[in-house]
């Protein structure tokens, strides 16, 4: 088990790491691209970046939206947010690890907020899971990943949770490890291929919704000549 | 925004069936609107075909690529959109109607979507998901609300405004979209509305008539003055239906004396493309451009007209020459800067009755114009009040997006889509409601008869006609009718124009 451990945690890790940076690269580089030639495309070029950047701003930091609607909701989701990036970011134990892979590393939350934040965590999730299983409209509009992911990035702070504080035998403290790295991992592998994509792209969308809106000059000839309707009665 | 959803007497009223089962039988599509005959065979293939021919020359596709790898389904919009909270069907949630065009461009445009369909041999676009989007597309107003609701960004309404556009090169769109938009580009009178020339010119010297007995001033309809300042462009309609909004706006353009004009070569703001294709949208927009022109204009003038103003303002520049293209303003633009200025003056307090103002969706969404017509309505009104919600967050009028000129749908529109602005309005209790849009108008008129609200809809110009102070040199004599020669009456000026 040690062996296996220390595959996880080493080029395993490194492997899932990479694919996770590569890949959301990959679809925010495509998705730069993409803006880029509909822009170099459109016929309007104005862009109203006062209003564009105020909304983006809106919903990164949602605080007016919030307490609009659904709000317990809203804010369940909010504070799973900060609970998922804050923790394993700023977790001491993870921020060491860093620092002797990579020689330097950065500031860590108290134990004490950490064990607060993973619990805290974990019962958001578990809430947001009920709140989609108990929500008609959720339900209405739920994939299996929708019902999935807030069970699955849950795993590594349950058995981080684990390994912290319930160290009753070695075997259980290594399994709960393992579950620890190898779900944090595959969780690394999914991030760029399902919807927690939005952690990179969210921040573009209403550029991208703007921009959408610009449509090229003179498409009417070129639409209707692919379709065979060139001069076509309307 | 809290609406109790319709019971099932509404319900049955609001979708009641109200074509021909043969019709339905002929045209393999149950929708309410009507349709005018199309190729029905392999419709799925020539969806997919003209959204192919789409996607390659448009810029949807980006668009489309980036909403699908975030979308969360939370649900949120459904807490936003009017239709849904009057229908409580989950399929009227927006983001389950995006997702209808979502999952064909998912299975037939992306590479994973289509390895996997083919391995598992899922996901083909079947004739009856076609039905259930030119059902669900025609329910949305267009309005824009759940877009600034969803978190992570989606743009409902560009997907509604797609899907509708593949449709229609397939054949599906409403009848009396298409059928006035035909006669705009290839009719004789080059309007929707079939307004011949000389119909248009005996109903502004009629105007001109009715203004000079009401306010004793010379207003003028200024018809084809080559080099004027402004072009106007109002919907068509207004000069059959709404007289007296055409009156305020002549009435402010003779107080500040700026020279503005409408040209008989073409004289129609409305452009449906904006509701069912991108290729109509720019065939349209470019009429305004080649009329001014025509007539040396320097700026483009959209009258009280949301979807007017939206689709010149923001496609001219995009097909008619980008920074070079014509500026576009709204009718409430002008009228405000020249209060501003100091070069209309409004008597306070004119309008004694409670009023209420309703933002047009294609105008108050983008923040476009908020505050000058509000402005403008508390400097003449005794006692204006507010819809809640108001401003960018307005709730639409429920005709949105072109539906109001489907008049067989009236009852989904007065008891579906306007449910919501109808608890608005009667929440208001006001006497006028200010609604300065063509659309917005003609809807909010059968919402509040369907819905028994006692409140008169009219437009901003029609107040503001009634408090415009002109200028004591422009006030002329009545000229003393032939039985009246012997004992003229002196006109009591400020008298009639309070009438």
């Amino acid at each position: 088990m040690d062996a296996l451990l220390e595959f996880a945690t080493g080029p395993l890790f490194r492997l899932t790491f990479a694919i996770m940076i590569l890949g959301l690269a990959r679809i925010l580089i495509l998705d730069l691209y993409g803006m880029w030639e509909a822009y170099r495309k459109a016929g309007d070029k104005t862009i109203p970046w006062g209003l564009t950047i105020s909304r983006t701003l809106e919903w990164i930091f949602p605080v007016k939206r919030v307490i609009n609607h659904r709000p317990i909701y809203s804010i369940v989701a909010i504070l799973f947010h900060i609970g998922l990036l804050i923790t394993p970011t700023f977790l001491f134990a993870h921020v060491e690890l860093w620092r002797s892979g990579l020689g330097f590393g950065w500031w860590t939350i108290s134990p004490m907020l950490a064990e607060i934040l993973t619990i805290a965590t974990i019962a958001l999730g578990l809430l947001l899971f009920l709140g989609r299983v108990g929500s008609r409209n959720a339900r209405a509009l739920s994939r299996k990943q929708d019902y999935l992911w807030p069970l699955v990035l849950i795993v590594p702070f349950i058995t981080g949770f684990v390994c912290a504080n319930l160290t009753v035998s070695p075997n259980l403290y290594q399994l709960s490890m393992l579950v620890h790295v190898f779900s944090a991992e595959l969780i690394f592998v999914l991030v760029p291929f399902t919807k927690i994509a939005h952690c990179v792209l969210m921040p573009l969308s209403q550029l991208v919704s703007t921009i959408a809106w610009k449509f090229p000059a003179h498409v009417d000839e070129d639409v209707a000549t692919t379709l065979n309707k060139k001069g076509a009665p309307v | 925004m809290k609406t109790t959803p319709i019971n099932d007497e509404q319900r049955a009223k609001a979708f009641a069936p109200n074509k021909k089962p043969e019709v339905m039988e002929r045209q393999n599509l149950t929708v309410r609107y009507h349709v005018e005959d199309f190729e029905v065979e392999d419709r799925p293939r020539r969806f997919l075909e003209a959204f192919a021919a789409i996607l390659r020359h448009s810029n949807y596709r980006f668009a489309l690529d980036h909403f699908i790898r975030l979308s969360a389904k939370c649900s949120r919009c459904a807490t936003q959109c009017q239709v849904y909270l009057a229908t409580n069907d989950p399929d009227d949630i927006p983001c389950k109607r995006s997702e209808l065009l979502l999952s064909v461009y998912r299975r037939h445009f992306t590479m994973a979507g289509s390895i996997r369909g083919r391995i598992f041999g899922t996901g083909h676009l079947t004739d009856e998901a076609l039905q259930e989007m030119a059902e669900s597309f025609w329910n949305c107003t267009a309005c824009r609300r759940c877009t600034m609701e969803c978190p992570v960004g989606i743009d409902h309404a560009l997907i509604t405004h797609l899907g509708r556009y593949i449709l229609s090169e397939i054949g599906i769109a409403p009848r009396a979209l298409v059928v006035s938009t035909r006669e705009q580009l290839e009719g004789k009178t080059g309007n929707t509305s079939a307004v011949p020339v000389p119909a248009l010119v005996d109903t502004l010297e009629f105007l001109e008539e009715d203004m000079k007995e009401e306010l004793h001033v010379d207003i003028k309809f200024p018809v084809d003055v080559e080099n004027a300042e402004y072009v106007f462009f109002p919907a068509v309609s207004d000069f059959l239906m709404e007289a007296e909004t055409l009156m305020g706006i002549a009435a402010v353009f003779t107080a500040t004396g700026d020279s503005w004009t409408t040209g008989t070569g073409y004289f129609d703001g409305i452009n449906y493309g904006l509701f069912y294709s991108d290729r109509i949208l720019e065939r349209v927009v470019t009429k305004i451009d080649v009329e001014t022109k025509r007539l040396n204009g320097k700026k483009v003038l959209i009258g009280e007209c949301g979807h007017a103003s939206r689709s010149a303002k923001y496609f001219l520049p995009a097909h008619c020459g980008g920074k070079d293209a014509f500026p576009v303003i709204n009718i409430m633009e002008y009228t405000y800067g020249a209060w501003k200025a100091g070069k209309l003056k409004l008597r306070p307090n004119a309008i004694a009755e409670r009023v209420t103002y309703h933002d047009p969706c294609n105008i108050a969404r983008q923040k476009w114009i908020l505050e000058q017509p509000r402005e403008l309505l508390k400097a003449i009104c005794a006692d204006y009040v507010e819809m809640t919600p108001n401003r960018e967050d307005n709730i639409c009028c429920g005709g949105g997006g072109g539906t109001v000129s489907i008049d067989e749908i009236r009852p989904y529109r007065t008891t579906v889509g306007g449910l919501a602005k109808a608890d608005q309005i009667r929440a208001t209790g006001a006497k006028y409601c200010v609604a300065p849009c063509a659309n917005c108008k003609k809807q909010l008129r059968e919402l509040v008869e369907d819905q028994g609200i006692d409140c008169e809809i009219v437009g901003l110009h029609d107040l503001l006609y009634k408090a415009i102070e002109f200028d004591p040199s422009m006030i002329v004599e009545p000229e003393p009718e032939e039985d009246e020669a012997v004992e003229p009456v002196k006109p009591d000026v400020a008298g009639s124009a309070d009438e």
